[in-house]
Parts: C-alpha cells; structure tokens; sequence
C-alpha cells in the first residue's frame, strides 16, 4: 500500500472508497479509474484480501443466560417507571423538590450526621480504623497503584453521564469520562513490585500545520537525532494541487520526549495532540516470572537428562520439551527486550500538514490535455450522437412509416375530394 | 424495519419491545466485540450485559446526537478501558488460560484467527481499535469517529496506517 507517486488516486482514498466513505463525485471518478488501472486494481485486492484474512478471527456466540439478565433487568426497570407521559427527568425534579422541602428529611439528616461523629470519635479513640483509614487501606492493598497518577494519562474530562455499578463486588465506570484515579495521599512512597519501576510505554501523536513545510520536514530528522531517538518511518505526500503532508513515525528516549515535543510545537501551529500512557510494569513482571521459572524447568531437564536411566521414549520425550522450554524461553526474552525497549523510548506519531496556497497554473492536468481531452470527447459525443440517430430511424422508422401510409392516404383522398367540390 | 434511533425513541416512550428488538439487534455484535478484546468468554458475555444495563439505566438521557451505535459502542469502549485498568494483571491471567484452551481445539480456522489476533496485538492501540471497530464491528468513519472522539481525518489516516501496517504481517509480500 506505497504511495503512488504521480498519480491520480493514492492508496488511502482507495481504501476509502471500499469502505463506501469517499465523496461521491470522486467515488465516481475513481470506479472509473479503478477499470483501467491495474496499480489501483492491486491496492484495492490487497484492501480486499486483507478484510477477508481478519474475518478468520472468529468469536462463538454468546450463551443463552446473557438474554436472561437483561430482559429480566428491563422488566424491573419497567416495574419500577411510574405511568403516566413525564420523563425521567421530570419525575426526578419534582420528587428532589419534595425532598429537599420535606422538614422530616431535614430533622433525619441532622440526626444521623449527629450519629456518624460520636461513631466516628469512639472508633478513633479506640484504634480501629475510621473510613479515611480504610480508604488508605484499600489503597496500599493494590486497589489502584499511586504512582500511576503520577505518569498516568490526564482523564477526558466532560461527555456524558458517568454511571457506576456495582456487580459481582466490582466497580465499573460506564458510559461517560473516565474519572481520574484519586491522587495519592502525601507521603506515599513510589514502589514498584520486585524492584522493577513503574513501567509506562509513552506514545504521542501530534499533528501540526507548518508555516514553512520545507524546514519543519527536514527539522523532524535532525530534532529526533538531537534529542537521541531515530525515525522508524517517514512518509511524504507531495500531490500536485494539494498541501503536502508527511506522516512520521519515531522512537524518542522517554527521558526527552518533553523537550522533544516541546522543540516540535514550535514547527507550526499544533492541529491536535494527544498523549497516552500504558503501564506495563504487571506484563514485565509476569513474563519475568515465567521466565525463571522456564529456566529452573529447563536446568531440571538438564539435570533429567544427564542422569537418564529411562527408557529411550522417556529419554526422547525429555528432550523434545528440553526444545520446547528453550523456544519458550528464546521468545519470552526476545518480548522482555521488545517491552524494555518500547518502555525506554516512547514512540511519536508526527502529522505534519503544509499550509496550502493554491498556485496559479498549478493544476494537476496541463492545458495541452484539457484540449486534447476536450477533442475526444467532442469525436465521442458525435459518434455517439450518430449512433444513437440510426439507432432511433431503425426502431422507430418502420412503424412511423407504416401510420404515415395508412393516416396520410385516406386524408390525400379526402383532401382531394374537398378541392374538387370547393371548385365545382 | 425501525432505524435503532426510532427504536430508541420508542422505548424512551415505554415500549418493551422496542429495546427487545434493539437487543436481539446488538447482541451477538456487542459480544463479538468484547470477546475479541477479552479473551475471557465468560467476563466477555458478564460486561456485554453490563452494557446493556448500562444502555438500560441511561436510556432517558440519551440524546440523538450522533449515531445510536457509536454511542453503544462508546459505552463498550469505556466498559474495556475500566476493565483493562482495573484489572490488567487478571486479564493477563485469561489471556493465558485462553490462548491455550484455543491450542486445545486445533481447528484450522482458529489457528488463522491467532495470527490475526498476534498481528493486531502488534498495532498501536489507537490504531487497532479503530480497525476493529471498521472491519469487525462495521462503524462507519464518522461513527468511530464519534465514538472515540476524534476528527473523522485522523480516523482515516489512522485507519490506513493500521491496515497497511496489518497486511505487511498478515499478507505476502509481492516482489
């Protein structure tokens, strides 16, 4: 899926009109194209082959008792709707306002606020953990990990409603923003399991319309180098008629994706950006784990078969999951290495759009061709035009030629005989 | 056949069978979508419900503004996000159980469908999603759009980034 250099549909709006997304004069011209071309033809073969391939990620169906939950959910969600055309909302507001004006509510509300301080200041003389403790509890307990919050992703803040619920003691948030995970309380210290740190892959993407395309796209390269990273993949655009773009993707030392961003900003105006943090200190240590323990299963093999007195299958046996453990082994530190790497240097999707001038005579099909193109065009039409005239006397010609014999004979005769009589 | 906002509407009005029908409509596919991100049958099928309680419990505030599936499917997107924080070493567990449960039954197709998972596993995450959400889900490019709140642009170019990337791993490469 290269970029066709010098032509007149690139791969991506191939892509776009298979999925049925393109804007329907270009659509059109392309189904045009798309019959002549053979290069057009392979891209869209290749869409195609690739849609087909992912279809052999089959799921099953769901089972029957998922159908039970929810029906039986609806039925208490309708049981519990009062009749009548309000909506919620409106039910809503009129119960708060009976609510907050009932004085009963008020009187229980103080009484129970009353209630909680007395429980509160015996529990607190008493050495038994108030609310507030259990909440440190849950938090040293491994309900969230603080440090998180300290390199985690800046929640969406806005959107609709957030709902929570509870089921099978497990909270999910549905619906809405992400809520922020609570910040740690001070003095939290920062511990990581099994002496590994806190293991964040940062990604950015960022897109950028540049003042000056030319500088900006060479300042790319030599700002990765600056800052240590390297260029996985670049790609430019450079359509006649059109802004020209260029795609990079780049691998930055974590430690000076900040300053890296930072230079790039200042490259032209910043269109969107967007950064995400994924913690992978749980994978590292999982495959840490299964790492060591694949090695104390392949010293023991080792050891198996050294001292082999089995019998030559349980000898063959051995060493066929000897080869096993190792291939485990090989891929499980080529993936801690691939982790460890992707941790070390963040990766950085850079969208550099140019800000396009329309140029005078820059249009992508030169005047000779508009000519030459109107020409065939004219021959075409009259070609057609012929054709369609000897189409029309052939299927037409014999039957007007048939009515004309049998209204215009009768009608000479007439018009004939009515002569006759007004000379006479 | 009712459009799902005209099913939506109905049901915000108190008609049972308009969610019924809205239901029996996204059931498999909400599954499908959560299995395919999951691994784990049985939690697939627990937050599929979840997402339809959720839908259930919401449904008079929902408002018409972009397409009823991008919103559906907005609610799974942040059902798999809470998931995989909350529980990101218990999904690494199924993950495992999963993945040899699916050597176990050694069927040809599934073993295809392996090396479609490791390959998308391969995919920048922002990527993957979007390609799932077009070729297993069917989203058009403004209702992934809508559901990941991004510009419909970026979609496409995301889109096409995630596919070529897809079809150099899955595809032979012609000379």
């Amino acid at each position: 899926m290269e970029r066709h250099a010098q032509h007149a549909f690139d791969a991506e709006e191939v892509m776009a009109y298979l999925d049925g997304e393109l804007e329907a004069r270009r659509a059109a011209e392309l189904a045009a194209h798309l019959v002549s071309c053979s290069q057009c033809q392979e891209v869209a073969q290749g869409f195609r082959a690739l849609s087909e391939r992912m279809l052999s990620f089959e799921v099953e169906h769901p089972s029957a008792e998922m159908n039970g939950a929810v029906l039986a959910a609806l039925d208490s969600a309708q049981s519990s709707r009062a009749p009548g055309v309000n909506t919620a909302a409106d039910r809503k507001g009129g119960k708060w306002r009976k609510f907050v004006f009932n004085p009963r509510v008020w009187a229980m509300a103080g009484a129970s606020i009353v209630v909680a301080l007395v429980v509160i200041g015996i529990l607190g003389r008493s050495g038994l953990p108030v609310p507030g403790n259990l909440l440190a509890l849950r938090e040293e307990s491994g309900g969230y990990k603080p440090w998180l919050s300290k390199a985690g992703p800046a929640a969406p803040r806005g959107g609709p409603e957030i709902y929570q619920t509870s089921t099978g003691g497990r909270d999910a948030v549905i619906g809405g923003a992400v809520p922020e995970p609570p910040p740690p309380a001070p003095g939290d210290e920062l511990k990581a399991p099994e002496n590994v740190g806190p293991m964040i892959v940062q990604t950015a993407s960022l897109t950028i319309l540049a003042t000056n395309y030319d500088e900006a796209s060479t300042a790319i390269e030599k700002l990765a180098a600056v800052h240590g990273g390297y260029v996985e993949k670049l790609d430019a655009k450079a359509q006649t008629g059109n802004a020209r773009e260029l795609t990079a993707s780049l691998r930055i030392p974590t430690r000076q994706l900040d300053g890296f961003l930072a230079d790039v900003r200042k490259l032209g105006h910043v269109e969107e950006e967007t950064r995400s943090n994924e913690e992978v200190s749980d994978q590292y240590v999982d495959l840490q784990a299964r790492l060591k323990s694949a090695r104390a299963t392949e010293q023991r093999l080792i050891e198996l078969l050294g001292t082999r007195t089995g019998k030559l299958q349980d000898v063959l046996e051995a060493e066929r999951e000897l080869a096993r453990i190792r291939g485990e082994i090989e891929s499980m530190q080529g993936q801690s290495a691939l982790l460890v790497h992707r941790v070390n240097y963040a990766a950085v999707q850079l969208d550099l759009n140019e800000e396009y001038r329309q140029v005078l005579g820059s249009g992508a099909i030169s005047t000779g061709t508009k000519i030459r193109n109107a020409a065939v065009e004219g021959f075409t039409n009259l070609e057609e035009g012929a054709v369609a005239l000897l189409v029309f006397v052939f299927a037409v010609g014999p039957s007007l030629l048939f009515w004309l014999v049998i209204l215009l004979v009768p009608g000479w005769f007439v018009w004939k005989r009515y002569r006759v009589r007004a000379r006479g | 056949m009712n459009s799902d906002d005209q099913l939506i509407w109905e049901f915000q009005q108190g008609a049972r069978e308009a969610f019924v029908e809205l239901f029996e409509r996204y059931r498999e596919p909400i599954y499908g979508f959560f299995r395919r991100r999951l691994d784990h049958p049985a939690r697939a099928e627990e937050l599929a419900q979840e997402c339809f309680l959720a839908l259930l419990q919401n449904v008079q505030r929902y408002e018409p503004r972009a397409s009823f599936r991008s919103y559906l499917y907005g609610i799974a997107i942040h059902l798999v996000a809470a998931e995989r924080r909350k529980a990101g070493r218990e999904v690494v567990e199924n993950e495992k159980l999963d993945s040899r449960a699916a050597q176990g039954n050694g069927a040809e197709n599934r073993d295809a469908g392996i090396w479609v998972r490791k390959a998308l596993g391969q995919l920048e995450q922002s990527e993957r999603e979007i390609l799932m959400l077009r070729e297993y889900e069917q989203l058009s490019y403004g209702e992934i759009a809508a559901a990941l709140r991004m510009p419909v642009n970026t979609v496409r170019s995301r889109l096409f980034r995630a596919r070529a990337a897809l079809k150099n791993q899955l595809l032979p490469v012609k000379d």
